[in-house]
């Protein structure tokens, strides 16, 4: 029994990542590949055709820049505002503190999909809609962010910054060269994680853009024009091509990855 | 007293951004869409009169949104038991040490690596019902997308294959940390694979499956964009749910109210399920 266990994973494990593996294989495929029978599962005659024809007849690039764009602005804004916000309530004390962190905190209540009707009229009169601050409008607030910060903050003696404080380092000093250098790993983590979640952000990015330049890549990837026509070869060049330094990341990074999971959501 | 005015100022002033879009993008939407979904509005959002509760009366008896109402809570059903047993037996399968194992537990969370709008690509291509490599290779003939319960078989799988990244590395990471000597003394002892998991290893991950459970029922509830890009509620609604015909009916038919109340059934099944889920986070930081 127990010797059928690694068979049984490694079974289940290649069906799992079949889709991806095919994805890549097909992506080389001649476009009579996808008609063969029997089905192929590697390119008769492997071609990178599929790869030129995604670039030259879609706006792929314009797609992904807007892509990356929108994820590098609204991670930084998104860390600038957690990480002031984390430390305001960590080191001061102010009239309404408790109220007000909570306020901001149970906004993870209310789910932004649900919301998306408000959101849209608001950004329409705010005239934002077609641009990179519309895009990442809805996403600048991360409340579990600016929770788990203050969680880390709190580690920090307060003894330290009071010190700091009475030499007379500023505040901005103390943020800059101590909290957030001592602070780095978990910083990273949650800027990875924010990154990730803005550049795969689709609902609302459809609903904002409406000019097809401004697009994002989980967008623009839906709406190509080769699959329609029963045209696959390109559609699978071009999500190869956005997955693939994402796949290779991963792989790489698999052990860092497994041990931030286990310490994040288990406390230990 | 001279610094005690800008030490009262300073922390507002760093809070304020997060306080504002808090206001902007979460409190006030939510407000509005209570308001707007008691009264009639306009094409262009503005509202008209009020009306009460007639639009969620309206609702009750409307055969499209029962027929949301029901997709959904079935989606929910379907997925979340067929994601749990899926992740799990991933988590257990690969539970060992080894190179294999290492790979097989890669394998498991690439999923994760892949974005939404390209998954449901990937998915849609394959399940093509001519052309897609699925029916070819398995000799199936199955219409994916023109028949009702095929449509919701993928719905689901394209469910799992979105989750089942995260979902396996926290119940194998839950499952790492069961204390080796403990599994060396069932080992010993001679306790079998279904004897060790049933009395040691379950009761031990029990709170980061709860957690995953919770997450699973309130994504299933709220799941909207793989509907769109896969079925578009088809066919004939047999997979359209709440959050896609609250879209459908505020962006596409201009039903700004009954797309207002849609939304406020949606808070409502979601609260409820996410403040189960703060019990059960409570609980757990109580356990460390």
């Amino acid at each position: 029994m127990r010797r059928l266990i690694p068979i049984a994973a490694t079974l289940f494990s290649l069906a799992v990542v079949f889709p991806i593996f095919y994805t890549i294989s097909a992506s080389f495929f001649p476009y009579t590949d996808f008609t063969a029978i029997p089905a192929r599962l590697l390119p008769s005659v492997p071609t990178l055709d599929n790869y030129a024809r995604a670039f030259r007849e879609s706006n792929l690039l314009v797609f992904l820049s807007n892509s990356l764009y929108s994820a590098l602005a609204g991670t930084v804004l998104r860390m600038t505002i957690s990480i002031l916000g984390a430390y305001a309530f960590t080191f001061f004390t102010f009239r309404g503190k408790n109220l007000l962190f909570v306020l901001i905190v149970a906004t993870m209540l209310l789910p932004p999909d649900a919301l998306i009707l408000e959101n849209y009229t608001t950004i329409r009169s705010l005239r934002l809609t077609d641009t990179y601050l519309g895009i990442i409008s809805t996403t600048l607030l991360a409340p579990t962010h600016l929770f788990m910060l203050r969680q880390y903050f709190k580690t920090v003696s307060q003894e330290y910054r009071e010190a700091a404080i009475i030499e007379g380092c500023s505040d901005s000093r103390f943020l800059t060269t101590l909290l957030i250098p001592i602070s780095k790993a978990v910083i990273i983590t949650l800027a990875i994680h924010s990154f990730s979640t803005i550049f795969n952000d689709y609902l609302w990015p459809l609903l904002v853009t409406n000019r097809e330049m401004m697009r994002t890549v989980q967008v623009g990837l839906t709406m190509l024009g080769f699959s329609e026509n029963l045209d696959y070869g390109p559609q699978f060049a071009a999500i190869t091509v956005l997955m693939t330094p994402i796949l290779i990341t991963f792989i790489a990074l698999h052990n860092p990855i497994q041990d931030s999971v286990s310490t994040r959501f288990t406390g230990r | 007293m001279k610094s005690a005015y800008p030490k009262q100022i300073k922390p507002y002033l760093l809070i304020a951004p997060a306080l504002l879009l808090a206001v902007l993008f979460s409190y006030r939407p939510f407000i509005l869409t209570l308001i707007n979904s008691l009264h009639t509005v306009s094409l262009a959002g503005k509202r008209l009169s009020f009306i009460g509760l007639e639009n969620y009366t309206r609702l009750f008896v409307n055969p499209s949104f029962l027929a949301s109402l029901s997709n959904t809570l079935r989606f929910t059903l379907f997925f979340v038991p067929t994601n749990v047993v899926i992740c799990l037996a991933a988590a257990l399968l690969s539970n060992r040490p080894g190179r294999l194992a290492t790979l097989n537990q890669i394998f498991f969370f690439l999923p994760m690596a892949v974005g939404l709008s390209s998954s449901m690509m990937i998915i849609k291509m394959m399940f093509n019902p001519s052309i897609g490599i699925i029916n070819q290779l398995l000799g199936f003939d199955i219409q994916w997308f023109n028949n009702r319960h095929a449509a919701m078989t993928l719905l689901v799988i394209a469910g799992v294959g979105l989750d089942i990244g995260l979902d396996f590395l926290l119940l194998s990471a839950a499952l790492r940390n069961v204390p080796s000597d403990l599994l060396e003394v069932a080992k010993i002892e001679g306790a079998s694979g279904v004897q060790t998991f049933r009395y040691l290893q379950a009761p031990l991950i029990g709170s980061t499956l709860l957690f995953v459970v919770v997450t699973n029922i309130k994504d299933a509830m709220l799941i909207s964009s793989p509907v769109m890009i896969l079925t578009e509620g088809g066919p004939f609604r047999s997979t359209q749910t709440l959050v896609y015909q609250m879209y459908l009916e505020g962006f596409k038919s201009g039903n700004y109210a009954i797309g207002s109340a849609i939304a406020t059934v949606v808070f409502l099944l979601t609260f409820t399920v996410l403040l189960l889920l703060l019990r059960l986070e409570r609980r757990r930081v109580y356990y460390q």
